[in-house]
């Protein structure tokens, strides 16, 4: 019985750590998209961690349940309407720009000169 | 009628000023551009050493720990939330998206300097500059 409780306790946690992390991720992402300058988004990464921090030891589970929820609100709230895209990344302003040629269509780079000149 | 005059000699005065700088040294010029070659265009090998060099740039590694193989989380001490940092800094240098759940799976440098070669060469397949 303990045995099977420790199980559902440690798989709880684990969930709840991958939770936290995407949700740091994400966070820190958003945060750069909100701090357009270096100097600008090193404190606001700084605040960020520091409020992840705060609760580090927080031992009871539906208390960080609970502050894993609150979080992913805040962020859901402060999310950016414009993230930053890599630009040859999906959605991003180079993605399938400038495609390869498909099969059998072959570029020749003469610059305009013919074979008889 | 001065601030007029003022304000297209300040703009001559620019124009001048970026021309002198852009191509009184044309080999100053051709360095920058080799250079923009070499970054986009790099090899598996030089990408593990820009990654080795960003981890041991960052604050809370100590540098001399840093190997290809050496693991983030139990050799170099770093927490969850510090690897996300470090993953991170290198999304943004080599400018790749590494998705949730594959930035997990990435314990070391040649392991990050394999994805950003795969995703260099996926990159390659879909455009070609």
């Amino acid at each position: 019985m303990s045995l099977t409780s420790t199980a559902a306790h440690a798989a709880r946690r684990a969930a709840q750590r991958e939770r936290v992390r995407i949700l740091y991720r994400r966070a820190l992402k958003d945060t750069l998209n909100w701090a357009v300058h270096r100097h600008l988004f090193y404190d606001d990464a700084a605040n960020l961690r520091e409020r992840f921090e705060q609760h580090r030891h927080v031992e009871d589970l539906d208390t960080i349940d609970r502050m894993i929820e609150d979080g992913e609100a805040t962020y859901n709230k402060w999310r950016h309407p414009d993230p930053y895209i890599v630009p040859w990344a999906p959605g991003g302003s180079k993605f399938t720009r400038n495609p390869t040629p498909p099969e059998g269509i072959e570029i020749v780079y003469n610059f305009g000169r013919e074979d008889n000149d | 009628m001065q601030s007029i005059r003022k304000s297209i000699l300040s703009h001559v005065n620019l124009r001048r000023s970026i021309e002198r700088w852009c191509f009184s040294g044309n080999e100053c010029a051709n360095m920058q551009f080799r250079y923009l070659c070499s970054s986009t265009g790099s090899g598996s090998d030089l990408i593990l050493d820009r990654v080795i060099a960003l981890a041991k740039n960052y604050d809370k590694i100590n540098a001399s720990k840093v190997t290809e193989t050496a693991d983030f989380q139990k050799d170099l001490n770093l927490d969850s939330l510090d690897r996300v940092e470090l993953i991170m800094a290198l999304e943004e240098e080599f400018s790749v998206e590494i998705p949730d759940e594959k930035a997990d799976k990435l314990a070391c440098c040649a392991d990050v300097a394999k994805y950003i070669a795969l995703a260099r060469a996926d990159q390659k397949i879909g455009e070609r500059p």
